[in-house]
């Protein structure tokens, strides 16, 4: 159980944060120079590792570099140095419904937003009753998603995104789609996946959902690694440090 | 190569993308598919007016077909513009219109400009098979260039998708591109020679002679344009029924190769930067 699933080795971000940002040709030929820029880092040497199975919580206040690490571990950003090793699939869930086209009909959009997130269409085959029992649409899929509650829209987004299977899923808090009985749902098939091996990097502001469902946990704070450990631990240093 | 190989993983999804354009364009329209004719029939229409009828520019023969109609010599020439047109427009404007979907997941980029192109390349297909049915019922003997017609609308199609895929990235950087290009297009169109006959800038090339005492002429100039030397190969295909030139095709194709190389290089390169330029 000690083999790691997701390692983070020395990951930094650097963001330019542009003063004159030149998009037009005419300021670009006119200043002679792209931009006038100063350098942020998001995140300066993060080092930590999820164990194959656990659950991981990035925790830390708004603006902490969080959201930017999760982003680098969805390989959305790219750190500028340092590097993320997995083994196994990664999937990510960002946002659901990425990718809907509004036209299409729900049972259209389970193919397009399934292989976006890099499903192959056989696994699709095999997934979808799955998908749509889970996502409680049925009724509607074969109506263009256009005309679906934002509701359903989102419980059709996340039932997708969730039957990925993937080895390692990299989550923002998405946990709080749909309405109550859906959440509960969702849950349930986190604890599913869970059993079932999966290795979770959740972000979220929810303590006490850290507390109930992750195993270790990554404090951040101005892009700085605080704290990494037990679950349980690293909240309670957080909230001390905040109170 | 790395880079190849992941495009090639990427094919279902790239073909989802191409369906996801396909299928939702013409929905709940009552003619579907058959729109994407009416705007090619619309220009044939009024370009054979003006330019045959009005203008009366001199019939252009067939050799060794012998057909004589304005009409067909133009939309061997208007439909490959047309595409070309089309994937530039829509390529270029690739990623910054799907900017929230890069932001939100992982996928490689470059399925974007490519599922464009192949949705307008799938029409594309549907308006030449219209142009062959129509040759041959006045009279070309078109059947057996159809492979060789199949090859270079690739390659033609390659070309165009190696440029979009370089707009598309400077786009991100500056965004005026996407206006600009539409005036480019306005004269990019009226240099090439798809309403006219390139015998008519010989011409006047000819008159001219060596341009500001140096022995450059009209025509050097003139032929740079790399969507001629295409034009001129379909037209010679479709509405002559005879070999291009073996100069003509080899710049096409060195104009292709470069066009491609250009647009994977930029995307290897930029790719994974887009997400935070967006």
């Amino acid at each position: 159980m000690s083999e790691w699933a997701v390692r983070v080795n020395h990951v930094s971000k650097k963001f330019r944060l542009y003063h004159e940002r030149n998009q037009t040709l005419k300021s670009a030929i006119l200043r002679g120079k792209a931009s006038r820029h100063e350098d942020f880092w998001a995140l300066r040497d993060v080092t930590f590792e999820v164990k194959k199975g656990q659950t991981h919580g990035l925790i830390g206040s708004n603006g902490s570099g969080k959201s930017t690490l999760l982003k680098c571990l969805a390989k959305i950003y790219w750190p500028t140095s340092g590097d993320i090793e997995y083994r196994g699939r990664m999937a990510s869930l960002l946002e659901v419904g990425s990718g809907f086209h509004l036209e299409l009909s729900g049972r259209e959009n389970i193919y397009l937003n399934g292989s976006i997130l890099g499903m192959s269409k056989k696994e699709i085959d095999r997934k979808f009753d799955e998908i749509v029992d889970f996502s409680g649409v049925e009724r509607f899929l074969d109506q263009p998603v256009k005309n679906y509650s934002s509701g359903m829209y989102v419980r059709l987004g996340f039932s997708i995104a969730i039957n990925v299977d993937p080895d390692i899923l990299v989550v923002d808090e998405v946990l709080s789609v749909g309405d109550e009985e859906f959440q509960r749902k969702s849950f349930k098939k986190f604890t599913e996946l869970k059993a079932e091996g999966t290795t979770i990097v959740l972000v979220t502001h929810t303590m006490p959902v850290v507390k109930e469902i992750c195993d270790t946990a990554t404090w951040i704070n101005q892009g700085a690694l605080i704290a990494v450990g037990n679950a349980a631990d690293v909240v309670d240093q957080y909230q001390a440090s905040i109170t | 190569m790395s880079y190849l190989a992941e495009i090639w993983r990427s094919r279902e999804l790239l073909q989802n993308l191409t369906n996801r354009e396909v299928r939702g364009k013409y929905r709940r329209t009552a003619l579907g598919q058959l729109w994407s004719l009416a705007n090619p029939i619309a220009a044939i229409v009024i370009y054979t007016f003006i330019f045959s009828f009005i203008f009366r520019l001199p019939a252009q023969v067939g050799d060794p077909s012998g057909l004589n109609n304005y009409a067909l010599w133009l939309v061997c020439g208007l439909l490959p513009w047309l595409f070309f047109n089309r994937v530039l427009t829509l390529g270029t404007d690739a990623l910054v219109a799907n900017a929230g979907l890069i932001q939100k997941v992982y996928f490689p980029r470059i399925v974007l400009p490519l599922s464009l192109t192949n949705a307008t390349f799938f029409t594309w297909i549907l308006e030449m098979g219209v142009l062959a049915l129509a040759l041959s019922l006045l009279g070309a003997f078109v059947l057996p260039w159809v492979p060789l017609v199949a090859v270079f609308m690739a390659v033609f199609a390659l070309f165009s998708v190696g440029l979009a895929m370089i707009f598309s990235i400077v786009n991100v950087y500056f965004r005026d591109l996407a206006y600009l290009l539409t005036i480019v297009l306005q004269f990019w169109f009226y240099l090439t020679p798809i309403l006219y006959p390139v015998d008519l800038v010989v011409t006047q090339s000819e008159r001219l002679g060596g341009l500001a005492g140096t022995s450059v002429t009209l025509m050097d100039i003139y032929t740079l344009n790399p969507v001629q030397g295409f034009i001129e190969i379909f037209r010679n295909l479709l509405y002559d029924n005879r070999m291009p030139e073996g100069l003509t095709v080899l710049v096409a194709l060195g104009w292709t190769i470069a066009a491609l190389v250009g647009g994977l290089w930029m995307y290897a390169s930029k790719e994974k930067q887009l997400a935070e330029l967006l």
